[in-house]
This record gives structure tokens, sequence and C-alpha cells, in this order.
């Protein structure tokens, strides 16, 4: 059926009202970190500074250790997708073909953990991790991360693997690929479209913790992820938004970059099952 | 190339049997269908034979070797899926090498058997892409270049056609005819269509909830029918029956008694009569119906009339009710409810024992 002009326009004023309230936050971000402290305190507020401050991302990167936060929170990120991934890889498509003893009690079980909210586990683990001596370390994060990661991770993983023929690995198995190898020569490759979704997703997760490493990390400054670094920025009497803004867009940008360039994976991933 | 030797084998779910001692010889080069309606154990029996379901017992040998307990790419077998099963991330060329590089053939054996493959089977200039660019058929042709290109001693084919367009369907059924005879290679074909069942197959095996059938060839199963089930599946339309008495040797049906086929006791029996037996007008058994329904075909007609007091119905035909069929080959104007003098040859119908179903004549 064709959209008539009247229901075109609709559509567009809708989609355009939809990303400017998604976007208008972004945009704001942009133009706190770009204006001065009497621009952003001014009433009515401008939406576009008279002289755009760049120096402020300059001095934000010269004079605080927004450099190594990122890295910190790249490493969390990093070991926390890779741990999450590993384990839901194989967790994820054994719940998808395999009819186990228990299985499907399992999986409900991994289905509950992800109900938790993060705040509840944040005590057990300081617990567990100081009897180990993780306390201070960016390991602390990387698995109490998984932690919290696993379960969706597991969970998408294998959605996605249900909607892969079994046919596909049966045939790979006639050709003379063991069970295993069938799973590494056709399935994952296959699955290529749901991994990236599911690790972008997992990335995002952890790039995004704020409760664990406040709790883990407070006391070792050269651990700090970008999260928490960033509130360290605010002062007790006075506070520049314009530099802390800035700090915020650096921490954004690596997310939006590999949305960039997984968005066509994503889409693919993301849609996944949605046709024959 | 090698025959296989199925012996005794069976499948238990738990306590669902969906298999029942399967037993079936196929010699060296044959092209054996096996071939019944949904849930009748084909596909499971065609999985344990490719290694892809374990037996719950009995045993398997292909050639001379035992491979009831090998795992699949142990056991030099090639099948193709009903849904193609080609590798969406791997180029046609790859699809149909990946067997070989998975056995390690050398590079260069690889690429000159996949062009010789890819050429019988008129895909050689799709090499470079990727199946989702192919049509039905050609991703067809691809999975059965998959399959020849490592020379297995077995095929295996698990309802190959059911995803093709009628038109492809009888296409690429005389292709597969023609490259068995070409190949020669040991065939066991799933379907549930009996037209491909009886046009591909050098033997057919029918099959019912588990359970062996009938093997025999294709004209064998249509002339003589090891029981009801078999009558009724084999022949399109389906055969008709209905109820009689034999008495004194003597068959009453449509009001006209004759001699019973030799050796047929007394009581109940069902009496199977094939459509294209039933003829117009004058003959050996005439009779007179009013059909309820006319279907012209164009060259022929299908007439359906009531059975009256010989009302069966067998499940096959559930569906029709239990409504007759004539199928009449350059019929003249035939009307709905007007009466039309029917015959048939009394030595071309089936006698069915109405307890156990089986065959009598």
């Amino acid at each position: 059926m064709e959209r008539t002009g009247s229901q075109s326009f609709a559509l567009y004023v809708g989609l355009a009202v939809v990303c400017g309230i998604l976007l208008f936050p972004i945009y704001w971000l942009f133009v706190t970190a770009l204006s001065t402290l009497a621009e952003i305190r001014q009433l009515p507020p401008s939406f576009w500074p008279a002289e755009p401050q760049w120096s402020t991302f300059t001095k934000v990167a010269s004079e605080r250790p927004i450099l190594l936060w990122l890295w910190n929170s790249t490493l969390a990120a990093i070991g926390s997708v890779g741990l999450s991934m590993i384990v839901s890889v194989f967790a994820g498509y054994s719940l998808s073909r395999f009819s186990l003893r228990g299985g499907r009690s399992l999986g409900l079980f991994i289905l509950t953990a992800k109900m938790l909210p993060a705040t509840l586990l944040v005590i057990p683990l300081f617990g567990i991790f100081r009897s180990i001596g993780l306390i201070g370390s960016l390991w602390s994060l990387v698995l109490a991360h998984a932690t919290l990661i696993i379960p969706f991770t597991t969970w998408m993983l294998k959605g996605y693997f249900d909607t892969i023929p079994r046919e596909l690995e049966q045939a790979a198995m006639v050709d003379g690929c063991s069970p295993l190898g069938a799973m590494f020569r056709v399935v994952l490759p296959v699955a290529t479209p749901g991994l990236a979704a599911t690790a972008l997703y997992a990335f995002v997760l952890s790039w995004a913790d704020y409760a664990y490493a406040r709790t883990f990390l407070t006391n070792a400054q050269g651990s700090w992820t970008a999260n928490l670094g960033i509130t360290t920025m605010k002062g007790e009497y006075v506070t520049d938004w314009n530099e802390i803004s800035a700090a915020a867009v650096f921490i954004a940008l690596p997310i939006l970059v590999i949305y960039l360039f997984l968005e066509r994976y994503l889409v693919g991933g993301l849609t996944a099952g949605a046709e024959k | 190339m090698a025959g296989i030797s199925i012996q005794n084998v069976y499948k238990n779910y738990g306590a669902l049997n969906v298999l029942k001692e399967f037993s079936l010889e196929i010699a060296d080069g044959e092209f054996v269908v096996l071939v019944g309606p949904s849930g009748c154990g084909k596909s499971t029996m065609l999985k344990i034979l490719a290694g892809l379901e374990p037996a719950s017992g009995g045993k398997i040998l292909i050639g001379d070797k035992d491979v009831t307990d090998l795992a699949p790419g142990d056991r030099d077998i090639a099948m193709v899926f009903q849904n193609y099963a080609l590798y969406p991330h791997l180029t046609v060329g790859q699809n149909i090498g990946f067997g070989l590089k998975m056995r390690g053939t050398p590079k260069a054996e690889i690429d000159k058997r996949v062009r010789e493959v890819a050429k019988i089977l008129a895909v050689d200039h799709l090499l470079e892409r990727r199946p989702k660019a192919l049509s039905g058929g050609q991703r067809q042709r691809v999975a059965l270049g998959r399959a020849i290109v490592r020379e297995p001693r077995a095929f295996l084919m698990d309802e190959p056609l059911s995803n093709l367009d009628a038109k492809l369907r009888v296409h690429t059924r005389a292709e597969i005819s023609a490259l068995h005879k070409r190949i020669g290679v040991t065939t066991v074909y799933v379907t549930h269509d009996q037209i491909e069942a009886m046009t591909m197959a050098d033997r057919v095996v029918i099959m019912r909830d588990g359970v062996i059938q009938q093997i025999a060839d294709p004209d064998t199963l249509f002339a003589r029918p090891a029981n009801l089930f078999v009558a009724g599946f084999i022949g399109s339309p389906g055969m008709n029956f209905l109820r009689a008495r034999v008495e004194g040797g003597r068959l009453t049906l449509f009001g006209q008694t004759f001699d019973a086929p030799a050796g047929v006791g007394a009581g109940e029996v069902i009496v199977g009569i094939r459509p294209e037996h039933l003829a117009l007008g004058q003959g050996n058994i005439t009779f007179t119906v009013k059909p309820t329904l006319v279907e012209s075909l164009g060259s022929e007609k299908y007439v359906y009339f009531e059975p009256g007091a010989h009302a069966y119905a067998a499940s096959r035909d559930e569906e029709r009710g239990k409504g007759l069929i004539a199928r009449i080959a350059h019929a003249g104007p035939i009307r709905e409810g007007k009466e039309l003098l029917l015959s048939f040859d009394a030595s071309e119908i089936h006698l069915f024992d109405a307890e156990t179903e089986k065959a009598m004549n």
C-alpha cells in the first residue's frame, strides 16, 4: 500500500520529533562543553555559544588523566567482553542445541540472574575480591562485569543460535567436521552479526558501569575508569560543567565510533529471525 | 561406491518408539526411496544412516565396514538436505569444496574437482557468488555439487525437492535421476511425495509409524500392494475402498455377484479399485452411479460418486469423505446428478482382509 502525501508528512514529522528527543541531550552536551561558564549559567540559555571554546577539550586532555581513565575503561571492557563472550558462546550454543538433563532449569536460572540488580551483588563481590586480593585491580571489574554481562549475552546468543538451522552443522559434520569444528567453521562465522551485536551490548554494559568501579577501585587512582574519574571533577564549591561535559564527550566517543563501525552487523544481528 | 546393509535398526526417544526393527539391504548403485507420511520415521532412519542420530540398537554396514558407531564424517557418505544447508558465509566454490578441504585435499586438486563438478551441474559461472544470490534451483544444484564432489560411497537425500516450485521440481527430479544413472552411486532418498518415489526409485520402501509396510519396485507396489495402507498411499488419486462380503466363493458388489479370487474365504473383505480401472459404459461388471462432483482436468475427468452400502473410509481418503472416484480419460460431457454407467474388470480389483488389512489376492 502506497503512502499518501499527508501520511508521509506525518511520518517524517514524527521521526523528526523522536530524533530530536533522542539527540537533544547529546547536542546539549556538546553545547555545554563548548560554552563558557557564564554562558552555561545564563538565562534564557544560549543554544550555541558565541565563541565555541574548543580549548576546553585540550585543557581536559592535558590537565586531567582522562586518557588514563579511558584506557582503564577500555581494558576493563575488553577483558569483561572477552571473558563473557567466551563463556556465553559455549553456554548459549549448548542451551540452543543440546537437550541436557536439567538444561532448561539451568537456562531459567541464568535468566533469573539477569533480574538481579547490579548493586545487590556489590557487597558479596567486595567480600570475595578482598579475600583474594583483587580490590583496587582492574581484574575485579572484569570479573564483576562478567557476572553482570554473561546472563544477558548467554540468552542473546542462545536466541541467535536458535535462528541458525541445525542442518548447517549437520552438513558440516557429514563433510568431515567434528561437532566443535562445525561450530567454529560454520556456526560462529554465520553468527557474526549476532556475536557483534552481543559483544557491543556487553561492551556498553561494562563501559557504563559506575557502581562496581566506585566500590572496588576508589582507593586506587591509577586504576580509575572514566565513569569513576569524571565524578571526581565535580568540586565541592565550584564545578566546571564545561570541562565535565568535554570529558563526557571523550567517554561517549568510543561507543559512537564502535557503533559506526559495527552498524551493518548490528542491524543484521538485531533483526535476525525476523525473516525466514 | 558400496552397498548398504541396515540390520534391525530401531530408535527410541524415551518410551516413544519411532523406528521399529528396520532392516534393508541396498545393492551397490541402487536408488532406494523411503516414503511415507509425516512422522513415519523415514527422516530419522536417514539421519541414523548419516550418523547424525545414534540408533538405539541394530547395525549399519556401508560396503563391508560397520559404521554404526562412526561419526558422520568417517562414513564416506554425502547428504543433500531439504533446505540445502549451504554455508551462507562461503562462496559457491567454497561450499562445493568444503568437504574436500576438511579431508586435507590439496588446494589445486580441490579447485580442479570443484570446477569439474560445477560444469556438470551448470553452476560453473556462479562459483564466486554466495548462496543468497542464487535461485532455489541453483542452490539445489550447488547442494548436489557439494555431495558429488567428494565421490562418496553413498548419497543420502532428505526431501531435496520439497522447497522447489512444482515445475522446477519435475525438472530437478529428472536431473537427479539422470545424475544417478551417470555416476551410479548408491542413493537413499527420503520423500513424502509418492510421485517422486515412483518416478525415481529402483525400489521403494513404504513406511508408516516407524514400520516398513512394503519394499518393492514401483510397478509391483502399484500392481500388488501388500496392505491397505500401501494401496491407498500409492496412486493419485488414491485407490477406492469398499466394504463387501464373500460368500461361497462369490463376491457381491454394486448389486452384482461374481467369482472372488481363488483362495479367498467367506467373510467381510475390503475391495480396492483404482480410479483409473473404472471405465465409462458397459464392461465386465457394470453399475449405475449418480456423480456428486465432476472435476475436469482437460484430458480426463474425476467423477465422484457415493458408495452406498459399501462405504469404507480408509485413513488416507478421509479427506474426500466416503466418496468414490473414477478417473475417466477422454470423457464426453458428464453432469453432476445425472445417472452414469460405469464398469470395471473383476480381475483388476484388490481384496484386503477387513481385520488385518493385508492383501488377500
